[in-house]
């Protein structure tokens, strides 16, 4: 297991050196620079001014050399300094990561809790009423685009009901955990429904099957209550599939939610994405994208690891 | 399994316990003479630097911190500001030298304190226009600078440019001044980086407001300043937060749910937000028109706009006032001239552009393009067929697109769209290569357009050159005098209009949603923006 695990971590090195040569390139081949967001303004820009800006951020170099000196600092732990804050890369993601952190988190485990109960529920009690809610809320929930869900709760429960805060992290001057936890309920409950919706579907699937093999027969036959059988004796294969697509999804904690983020102006990863990729700005896009592909790999090892832990069946060689 | 379902409640109950502590605050508490009144602004999108000069955005925020020596009002008119008043021929503060140069005295206004309680003086201003000019400042009118060659202080109050030759546009210059206390010593590239000012902790005006916090991804907030020179009755509020709310919809919903005083809205939202208690919607116009460009550059352009009646037949083709009333629900004016109907410039006689689809039919027909099986026009085995750059993500340029597309179907000439996203349509945009595209261009208060239409001008990516039209611009340009700078300009806008190389359709409009709480609101439309007297808004009966 160790010397797995040894293995597989010197193969991300490699591949992570892969990764961000082709995400380079990716970022390089989109047409427009940084330049953009002096016009965006529609102000008259005085055309030195837009060759000079250039050239100070170095954009006016080839592209391989370009690479060289961000990967040179990337390897000193120096992820390059932002276009448009002028601030370093690693501290803008230093600074947004515990808000993506919390909002991924929460959603996270509110999805998980409601998956399984949903899931294992609905597989349980196959073709019930329940098993046939479960699963038009499953649909409805990978159906439903998430800005139009996201401005239908802000329009309920903040403007009509006024329940809950509309947008932010917090009250201006207000210093509570529960003013807090309010702003974070509605962004939770939307990014929840997607992952509640698949997770679900997973695993209901993946118990019907397990439910109808021969060791749940026999855990049956053994008088075990039903509660043992299907958390115990089935669920823990059925939690394969499972784990690989949370573990996938896992990595997403560091990257942030985009369009969430952005609708319930919450100060995460995924929104400063959005504005790095607008404005071109290469060094903060190649920063996030960066940490978001060695969660993937990250994570994709974790899975693996615990299928091992799930199914003994699985060996290590 | 069935300890799931009670943490299910408990889950859904934590979020029903919330209706009492998460009501609104926005439009509560500002009558309490206890409580410290807070102006919460829900902004369109979190700013780069705080550095005036250097943002790439527009830098309203900045400006309840930063002053400059003069500001725009909403009549568009230039102010002094840190200037005592702004130099003319007439008060005696601009003298045309025997060599040719023009020497400038600009009066600064005196007890004048940066928030860090040294004194403001004429070496700051001194000190910005060495900055600005100086070769990679960022600034984005840099080039305007490059007039001046000397910057003298005969005392503390008193600035003296030297202009080897004065450019109109002089009074809308300097609209902030850098403190060279904090700043002097460094390089240009070092200014430019300088994270402690340009992320607020070394940042230091001279205005109402001072910098207080700024949370990544938030809000910005800055607090009173209770040096502020203008007295000590000013300003009327004690902070005012700037949240950043880059979605439109969820700044409406914020602002109906009563947690801003002052947001900014998208034209089609203005009917919902009127019937909301509480507060005002204000259409403000901008110092920007939209307008429907051709281009000269590709071949095949030339081949289809190289006429100016072919031009003026498709012009004739598109319904403007149709667009302003129904497109934009009658929230936009139909312009005639790039100079917005505000500007002393704008010339009221500038020729328009009548819909009248049977005189374009008539023109085109008359140029040789006929009708062809397929309804669109043909000429020597060419078609009529021309594509549109759009920029994605906005809306009303893309719908306005699409309305001209319609409209110049029903003549036989046929547009298809291209549609690029910001930064991908602005190189393309400066690249030449394109045929058509509606934009849009934000203009100062001063009314110079040479940077857009001349031959070769910076912002001229038309292809289009007209040197009659060009001496006339850049004679305007000289001109220090109004009355013989307006003459100039407002033939300029005859020969821009006769000459059908770009259609203005409308002004644009903001509107802006201010709590009826805020008092002393002037809204304005220029680069400034309206929070140009920050320092005179009340919050509170």
């Amino acid at each position: 297991m160790t010397a797995y695990v040894g293995r597989r971590v010197l193969q991300i090195i490699p591949l992570v050196f892969g990764i961000t040569i082709v995400l380079f390139a990716v970022i390089q081949a989109a047409p427009g620079g940084p330049e953009g967001a002096l016009l965006e303004t529609g102000r008259f820009i005085d055309p030195e001014v837009i060759e000079a800006y250039r050239e100070r951020l170095g954009v006016d170099q080839p592209v391989p050399i370009q690479y060289v000196r961000w990967i040179g600092g990337a390897m000193r732990g120096d992820l390059g300094i932002s276009f448009s804050t002028t601030r370093p890369v690693s501290e803008m993601i230093i600074e947004r990561l515990p808000a993506t952190l919390e909002l991924m988190g929460a959603s996270f485990l509110l999805a998980a809790l409601l998956a399984f109960a949903l899931g294992t529920l609905s597989a349980v009690k196959q073709y019930s009423w329940f098993d046939h809610l479960g699963t038009g809320f499953s649909f409805v929930g990978i159906a439903m685009p998430v800005f139009w869900f996201a401005l239908i709760l802000q329009l309920v429960f903040g403007v009509w009901l006024q329940w809950l805060p509309v947008a932010g992290t917090q009250t201006v001057g207000a210093t509570s955990v529960t003013d807090h936890v309010l702003h974070l309920v509605l962004p939770t409950v939307v990014l929840s429904l997607r992952y509640v919706a698949g997770w679900s579907r997973y695993l209901r699937s993946s118990l019907l099957v397990a439910l109808r093999t021969d060791y749940v027969r026999t855990a049956r036959a053994k008088g075990l209550s039903e509660v043992a059988v299907v958390c115990v004796h089935a669920a823990r294969n059925a939690l394969i599939p499972v784990v690989s697509v949370m573990a996938l999804n896992l990595a997403g904690l560091f990257s942030g939610a985009v369009i969430t983020e952005t609708i319930f102006a919450w100060p995460g990863i995924g929104r400063m994405f959005v504005q790095a990729m607008f404005a071109r700005d290469y060094p903060l896009l190649m920063g996030i994208l960066l940490l978001g592909s060695v969660m993937v790999v990250f994570f994709n090892l974790v899975a693996d690891i615990a299928y091992g832990i799930l199914d003994p069946r699985i060996r290590y060689e | 399994m069935k300890g799931l379902l009670p943490l299910l409640a408990i889950a859904v109950g934590a979020c029903s316990s919330g209706s009492e502590g998460g009501a609104p605050r926005g439009r509560s508490g500002a009558d309490d003479p206890d409580r410290p009144k807070i102006l919460r602004v829900a902004y369109t999108r979190e700013i780069d630097v705080l550095n005036a000069l250097t943002s790439q955005n527009l830098v309203d925020i900045q400006f309840s911190m930063v002053e400059g020596l003069v500001t725009t009002n909403e009549n568009n008119e230039y102010i002094p500001v840190l200037a005592k008043q702004i130099p003319t021929e007439n008060n005696g503060l601009i003298v045309v030298n025997d060599d040719g140069t023009v020497t400038m005295t600009w009066p600064l206004q005196e007890g004048v304190r940066w928030h860090d309680g040294e004194a403001f003086t004429a070496e700051d201003v001194c000190f910005t226009w060495r900055f600005v000019s100086s070769a990679g400042s960022q600034v984005y009118n840099r080039n305007q600078y490059l007039g001046i060659v000397a910057c003298e202080t005969p005392d503390e109050h008193t600035v003296e440019f030297t202009w080897t030759s004065v450019l109109g546009y002089y009074a809308g210059l300097f609209e902030a001044i850098l403190p060279e206390h904090v700043l002097g010593g460094m390089s240009t590239e070092e200014i430019i980086t300088y994270v402690p000012y340009n992320r607020g902790d070394a940042l230091v005006g001279t205005g109402a407001f001072r910098f207080a916090e700024w949370r990544s991804g938030e809000y910005i907030r800055v607090v009173r300043n209770d040096d502020y020179w203008r007295g000590p009755e000013y300003p009327a509020i004690d902070e005012i937060v700037w949240s950043f709310i880059p979605d439109s919809n969820t700044r409406l919903n914020s602002l109906k749910a009563g947690q801003h005083h002052f947001g900014q809205i998208e034209p089609t939202q203005v009917e919902e937000m009127a019937a909301v208690d509480g507060y005002g919607v204000h259409l403000v116009s901008q110092n920007s028109f939209m307008h429907f460009d051709l281009s000269l550059n590709t071949a095949h352009a030339r081949l289809l706009f190289g006429e100016r009646d072919v031009r003026q037949a498709l012009f004739h083709a598109i319904d403007r006032p149709a667009i302003a009333d129904l497109l934009m629900q009658g929230t936009v004016t139909v312009a005639d001239s790039p100079l917005h109907p505000s500007s002393p410039y704008h010339n009221e006689a500038a020729p328009s552009v009548a819909f009248d689809p049977e005189l374009a039919n008539r023109m085109l027909d008359e140029a040789g393009w006929r009708r062809g099986s397929d309804g669109i026009r043909v000429l020597d085995g060419e078609r009529f067929t021309f594509k549109m750059l759009n920029r994605a993500g906005t809306a009303d340029r893309i719908a306005v697109a699409q309305v001209i597309q319609a409209q110049l179907k029903d003549v036989g000439v046929e547009a298809t769209f291209e549609t690029l996203e910001s930064a991908a349509w602005t190189q393309r945009w400066r690249s030449g290569e394109w045929e058509a595209l509606v934009s849009a261009w934000f203009l100062p208060a001063d009314p110079a357009i040479t940077g857009l239409y001349a031959c070769g001008g910076p912002n001229n990516m038309t292809g289009f050159c007209d040197r009659e039209l060009d001496e006339l611009m850049v004679r305007s340009d000289g001109f220090l005098d109004f009355d013989r700078r307006k003459q100039a300009l407002d033939e300029a806008q005859v020969s821009l209009a006769a000459s059908a190389r770009s259609l203005p359709i409308y002004y644009n409009v903001v509107p802006e949603v201010v709590s009826t709480e805020v008092g002393n609101y002037r809204g304005s439309g220029t680069n400034f923006g309206s929070f140009w007297n920050l320092w005179q808004w009340t919050l509170g009966s």
